[in-house]
């Protein structure tokens, strides 16, 4: 059998032969921490720049549930300024983000596939979520009451609901919010810490049995295809669906 | 006088199985052919990191119990509010969040035995949420039990800070 060949490294403090995998110089006692202290000093103010983040966009989301009379100009400003919290994040950190706006392996037929599943799964969780709202809390909720009352409250509200979310969401969680974990904790709690504090800041407790599993599903492509352009399409697909069926629920089509 | 013994077997500090000719151990760095008085050092230096570790553990065990202990709260604060709500509509509301609630804070505690990182940030998040919005609600609800709002906050940041410690320190000895 052919003898595996260890490859071998110098010593960074007295420059002997070691074997890459050593934690230790067997030849001066000398920890080899390599890019190691450096990775391991900037896990603790990763985590602080993380939680100003989550806490500007949860600052953002409560007051949007906490606003009186909560109309189309008010969605708008807070789209703008979600929408500038994820740029300013992703854009800090752009040398670490920036390998996730190519598309290395572009793929049609995955690109069909997303799209055709994000708009079955959109159309089951509506209808879900309708019939729930009916059996716990007796009332109807639709989103377009907001944007209806405007000209142009359609197409508004398509920008509105499934662009800018599927673009800046995507930015912002699977975006820099996954790739500043990844320097902290291993793929799979990057992956359960984005899909769960994502899940937070829609500040919608009955959404968990869709939001926790669509989320996961869009942490877990943005890994595989290290992109963000498939979870973008997902979600703007996904979105794109609901508003559609509320615009045809109570409005003649476009 | 070099320790020779150790060489054929594994290193007497980590376990690791070193090669005859090294000084030493690759795995923790542990003088192998080190003098007594060498050796000495290395295992009073290990022991005071060990101390450190465990307190660092004892802060991550802190935060879990603090997760247990916001379930237990939040299960006292729905039997004051499920008793003293006016209708069966606010009844519903409240054991319809209590539960869900509750139910996140077990998770996220029996979750923290395996996902220590994981947990603790929700739990955090989840707590903090849980206060802003309540202070929306009803601005009153700030000032009561701030000390132990507070207390509780303090210790999950501390364990969320302790687990990445920990991660380190562990390398650091070469224990898993």
């Amino acid at each position: 059998m052919e003898k595996q060949e260890i490859q071998q490294i110098e010593c960074s403090h007295c420059d002997g032969l070691i074997s890459i995998n050593n934690k230790y110089c067997s030849i001066c006692g000398k920890e080899q921490k390599k890019d190691q202290t450096l990775i391991d000093s900037r896990k603790w103010p990763g985590l602080k720049q993380i939680g100003l983040f989550f806490g500007i966009e949860l600052i953002c989301c409560i007051a949007v549930l906490s606003t009186d009379n909560f109309d189309i100009s008010k969605a708008i400003l807070f789209d703008i300024i979600l929408a500038g919290t994820a740029m300013l994040f992703f854009s800090y950190n752009w040398k670490e983000n920036m390998h996730l706006l190519k598309w290395p392996n572009f793929s049609l037929k995955k690109t069909i596939v997303c799209i055709i599943i994000s708009i079955a799964a959109s159309i089951l969780v509506q209808f879900l979520v309708e019939h729930l709202n009916q059996l716990l809390f007796n009332t109807d909720y639709s989103f377009y009451s907001i944007y209806k009352p405007h000209k142009y409250g359609k197409y508004i509200m398509i920008i509105s609901v499934a662009l800018f979310p599927a673009l800046f969401e995507e930015l912002a969680y699977r975006g820099y919010l996954m790739q500043k974990l990844l320097t902290i904790v291993d793929k799979k709690e990057a992956i359960y810490i984005t899909s769960i504090l994502f899940f937070f800041m829609h500040l919608s407790m009955i959404s968990f049995f869709w939001m926790l599993p669509f989320s996961i599903v869009l942490a877990h492509i943005r890994i595989r295809e290290n992109t963000l352009w498939y979870g973008i399409i997902i979600h703007f697909t996904f979105n794109l669906t609901a508003c559609m069926m509320e615009i045809l629920a109570f409005d003649v089509p476009i | 006088m070099p320790y020779m013994e150790y060489h054929t077997n594994s290193c007497p500090c980590c376990n690791n199985k070193p090669e005859p000719s090294d000084l030493f151990c690759n795995g923790c760095g542990f003088p192998l052919q080190g003098t007594q008085q060498e050796q000495d050092f290395f295992y009073s230096e290990r022991n005071a990191k060990e101390i450190d570790l465990a307190d660092l553990n004892n802060n991550v065990e802190s935060a879990r119990k603090s997760l247990y202990w916001i379930a237990g709260l939040s299960v006292i604060s729905f039997l004051i509010g499920y008793f003293t709500a006016k209708d069966e509509h606010d009844k519903f509301a409240i054991l319809f969040t209590s539960v869900i609630l509750i139910g996140a804070f077990l998770v996220f505690g029996i979750w923290s035995k395996t996902k220590p990182t994981v947990a603790l940030i929700s739990g955090l998040s989840l707590y903090v949420i849980i206060h802003i919005l309540n202070a929306i609600v009803d601005p009153n609800t700030i000032f009561s039990g701030v000390i132990l709002k507070v207390i509780i906050i303090v210790y999950l940041i501390k364990g969320i800070r302790s687990v990445l410690e920990v991660d380190k320190l562990k390398k650091e000895l070469n224990i898993n």
